[in-house]
């Protein structure tokens, strides 16, 4: 009985025979470039928010500093987020008829806090404090890019735990001197190895690393 | 294999008679009632199972009756139990088959499709366990943005590895296998689409000479790949336990006695299929009374092996002296888990010593019934091991007790219904027993015994379609016997021809050096394949543990080598299993499903009964090739053609 097959089956079955490891080659590749995109992970994405607050402005422009409004950064595990009267400071005499101001002062006139979304957002389990880091004196610029530089505020760095663990293996290149941690465009001068005051004090003197790449340092 | 052993074939059968025998249950058109009934009930408890594990991904692994401190209950239960059912495929079909065992040629494809199940099972319960099993992609070692690497020196991670490669090594020896009875079954298909699908997954097996001839080579490695892979896969399993400091976990007697207790459960599943098999499809000729008796008597060792160990983990409690180990072991004697332990001696040491009698070895009731309570007596042993154990360990404070929930009960239910719905969908859909290992058995049972080559001429009824009219490709002679076509091979050599080939329904011994085939080079692709992927195992666990992420470990080196070998061992096995498996289809040029010899009427036979020997020619030169094959005694002489140009 003649086989069921012409001469075009085995053109046919060699395809497939290639196209299944391709496939699952070419399926995996993508699922990792997808999981570091910024589809995915949302680096250099402006979100949408209730006010277009520009960073740069009122830090480069005005000379803010960062604690004027992120009040609770060096005692509190979250910077905090300011309360409608910070704004209201500065917005009951200037830009009063704004209508980029509106949300604010409908905030301000109804006592419902304004809606910020979130930029930089750990998960539930990781632990993860403010005070901790700038103690020891790891400079903001570090987390959260030149925020100075930003009219609209975005993720500098995908947050992935890669990332918190070449920092928490290697602090010495997140190391700044203790008065300029809220420096954002404070440079090294060259000379100065890193983790080093540039008087040559090593920064890494009160910093544990050993402990830093424990489970137990994030995940509590 | 000793010749004085009387045959395990009845000297009537012929080629023809095996082979249509087992084909013909997978190419019926209507199975039993009894069949549909059984799928019916094992598709429900199936559903049950779906419903039950939808249940635990709602709500948490906590559906189960496991807390603190009797974390590992009914899954790591089952995991064990199932993996060391696994355990008899393999050893029949790579053990037995390097002892040169002629038995194990009627069970190993149904005991190897057990294996496929049972390890399937077994692989299911730690990946439920997880919890989180969307997360399994954790477990393996891949470029991830976490930073993070699997914690190699943990006997889980070789857990995982070993499982995956003994899963993906029993495919794929089970697969090979299976290619030349798929081929059988595609060549005696009345059916079209039958003969399609059957000719698909036989990736267009012609039984040529060079396919035999990579095939053995390649098998032969598998078997002695998978020799020390499944002695090292329940050694393994063992050091999940073993390595933790619990009293009743912690002895060195348990790699062996896991790896004996893996192969008893095994044989005694393996003897609650074949039982029930035989009398159903009446394949008593295949399954004979002695084969009942070879599978008992190997279960009765390994029966005695483990009742060694029984008595080795408890003399070893009581002489050790240690406040723990010997309050576990007056538990289990007089105490609290005395019933456990008790029904567990009975079921594996008590009732194992009825195999003693012949007339139970070789009587299927009671064989049955013996290995039924094996069954739940391995179930019970490994409980008793990891709930008993579990439940009370140190401090009497710390004590707790364990009972299963509703949703434990129906998940082992629910995989002992999808084990049992595979099989039934391996037994309808693929020939369940090695057709082509028979057929070798039977020409070697004949030989010895001084008969010649059985004579057996049913023709198969398939309408005969008139070949094509092409151009030449060769010219093929047809013969009754494997001698035949050897000698006609060595004549043809002789008279001049060098562009040979032959189609044989079995691997015939003398026939690649009668056709001056070179040796294949698929041992030498297996060493490189083993060497390689053990080389990059080891080197990828170095890296992590040493270069990318040195974490200090209890103070051991960060370089631990003695914690590496486990894995190093088991990709090497994956490696050269991946390189004999994909050697013998580059080599032999398969899939190929189209090939002009499968043109020539009658072909079909050649997975079935019949013997060819094909002389490559041309059209101009084909005249002195047919005198030359006429005058060796064929049956008949064709000329295979493709199809016109």
């Amino acid at each position: 009985m003649a086989s069921p097959f012409g001469p075009g089956a085995n053109a046919v079955a060699r395809g497939v025979v290639l196209l299944v490891p391709l496939t699952i080659v070419v399926l995996s590749v993508a699922g990792g470039v997808y999981w570091r995109s910024s589809y995915r992970t949302g680096v250099g994405v402006v979100l949408d928010q209730p006010v277009p607050f520009s960073h740069k402005h009122h830090v480069s422009g005005l000379g803010i500093d960062c604690r004027y409004c992120h009040t609770t950064v060096e005692e509190s595990s979250t910077a905090g987020m300011p309360p409608t009267e910070t704004c209201m400071n500065c917005h009951s005499q200037l830009y009063t008829d704004s209508p980029m101001l509106a949300p604010v002062r409908q905030s301000w006139e109804t006592d419902i806090p304004l809606r910020w979304n979130r930029v930089h957002e750990v998960p539930g389990f990781a632990y993860f404090d403010h005070s901790v880091h700038i103690a020891a004196g790891v400079g903001c610029v570090s987390c959260h890019g030149r925020v100075d530089q930003m009219p609209l505020v975005s993720k500098q760095h995908t947050l992935f735990m890669q990332w918190c663990l070449d920092c928490h293996r290697h602090p010495e290149g997140a190391l700044v001197p203790h008065d300029k941690v809220f420096d954002l465009g404070w440079q090294r001068p060259s000379g100065a190895g890193k983790g080093a005051e540039p008087s040559g004090v090593p920064l890494m003197d009160h910093v544990r690393t050993v402990g830093l790449t424990s489970c137990s340092a994030c995940h509590r | 294999m000793t010749t004085a052993a009387p045959p395990l074939l009845d000297p009537r059968h012929s080629y023809a008679s095996i082979t249509d025998r087992i084909v013909e249950i997978s190419l019926r058109r209507n199975f039993p009632f009894a069949w549909v009934a059984m799928v019916g009930i094992a598709f429900s408890v199936v559903g049950l199972m779906m419903v039950s594990i939808l249940w635990l991904l709602s709500w948490g692994v906590g559906v189960w009756g496991i807390n603190i401190p009797v974390a590992w209950a009914f899954a790591i239960t089952n995991f064990v139990w199932w993996i060391g059912i696994g355990h008899a495929g393999t050893l029949i079909s790579a053990i037995l088959l390097l002892m040169r065992q002629p038995w194990r040629n009627s069970i190993s494809r149904f005991a190897e499709a057990m294996t496929l199940f049972a390890v399937a099972n077994a692989g299911l319960f730690p990946l439920l366990h997880l919890g989180r099993i969307w997360k399994f992609f954790y477990l393996f070692p891949y470029p991830d943005t976490l930073g993070l690497w699997p914690q190699w020196r943990s006997p889980l991670v070789w857990d995982v590895i070993a499982v995956l490669t003994y899963f993906t090594v029993s495919l794929l020896f089970w697969y090979l296998g299976l290619l030349p009875d798929l081929a059988s079954m595609r060549d005696a298909a009345a059916r079209r689409w039958v003969r399609v699908a059957a000719g698909i997954a036989a990736l267009g097996w012609r039984g040529s000479a060079r396919h035999w001839q990579r095939y053995q080579m390649a098998y032969l490695l598998l078997a002695g790949l998978a020799t020390p892979l499944v002695v090292s896969v329940h050694s393994i399993v063992s050091l999940d336990f073993s390595v933790a400091l619990v009293p009743g976990w912690h002895t060195t007697i348990f790699p062996p006695y896991f790896v004996a207790g893996a192969i008893f459960s095994g044989f005694a599943m393996v003897l609650t299929l074949a039982i029930p098999l035989r009398s159903a499809f009446g394949l008593q000729d295949f399954i004979t009374a002695r084969h009942l008796d070879c599978m008992a008597k190997v279960m009765l060792a390994n029966g005695l092996i483990v009742a060694y160990g029984y008595l080795a983990e408890d003399f070893t409690a009581w002489y050790s002296g240690d406040l723990y180990e010997v309050s576990k072991l007056r538990d289990h004697l007089f105490g609290g888990g005395a019933a456990l332990y008790w029904a567990v001696m009975f079921c594996n040491v008590l009732v194992t010593q009825a195999l003693w009698f012949r007339r139970v070895r070789t009587r299927p009731l009671p064989l049955l019934l013996v290995a039924l309570v094996i069954n739940v007596g391995m179930w019970l042993e490994r409980y008793d091991i990891i709930v008993g154990s579990l439940s009370s360990d140190f401090m009497p404070s710390a004590f707790g007790g364990f009972s299963g929930t509703f949703w434990d009960w129906s998940l082992l239910a629910g995989s002992l219904g999808l084990f049992t719905l595979l099989f039934l969908v391996f037994i309808r859909v693929v020939p369940m027993m090695s057709m082509f290992e028979l057929r070798d058995q039977l020409f070697k049972e004949r030989r010895a015994a001084g008969s010649g080559a059985p004579r057996d001429d049913h023709p198969r009824t398939h309408a005969e379609v008139a070949p094509p009219s092409g151009p030449l490709h060769g010219v093929l002679a047809e013969f009754h016997d494997a001698q035949s076509v050897t000698g006609a091979a060595r004549s043809a050599r002789a008279a001049g021809y060098r562009d040979l080939d032959a189609y044989t329904p079995f691997p015939v011994e003398d026939l690649p050096e009668a056709l001056g085939l070179p040796p294949t080079r698929i041992p030498l692709l297996v060493l490189a394949c083993g060497i390689l992927a053990g080389a990059s195992a080891y080197f990828l666990m170095w890296y992590s543990a040493v270069i990318d992420f040195p974490w200090n470990i209890g103070g051991r080196p960060l370089n631990s080598w003695p914690s590496f070998i486990p894995i190093t061992f088991e990709i090497t096995v994956l490696g050269g299993a991946l390189g004999a498996f994909f050697g013998v289809l580059a080599g032999s040029g398969l899939p190929l499903l189209y090939h002009p010899v499968f043109n020539v009427p009658g072909f079909e036979r050649a997975t079935r009964d019949r013997f060819f020997l094909c002389v490559r020619t041309s059209d101009a030169q084909a005249g002195p090739v047919h005198g030359m094959l006429r005058a060796l005694g064929p049956i008949r002489v064709s000329e295979v053609r493709g199809p016109p140009p």
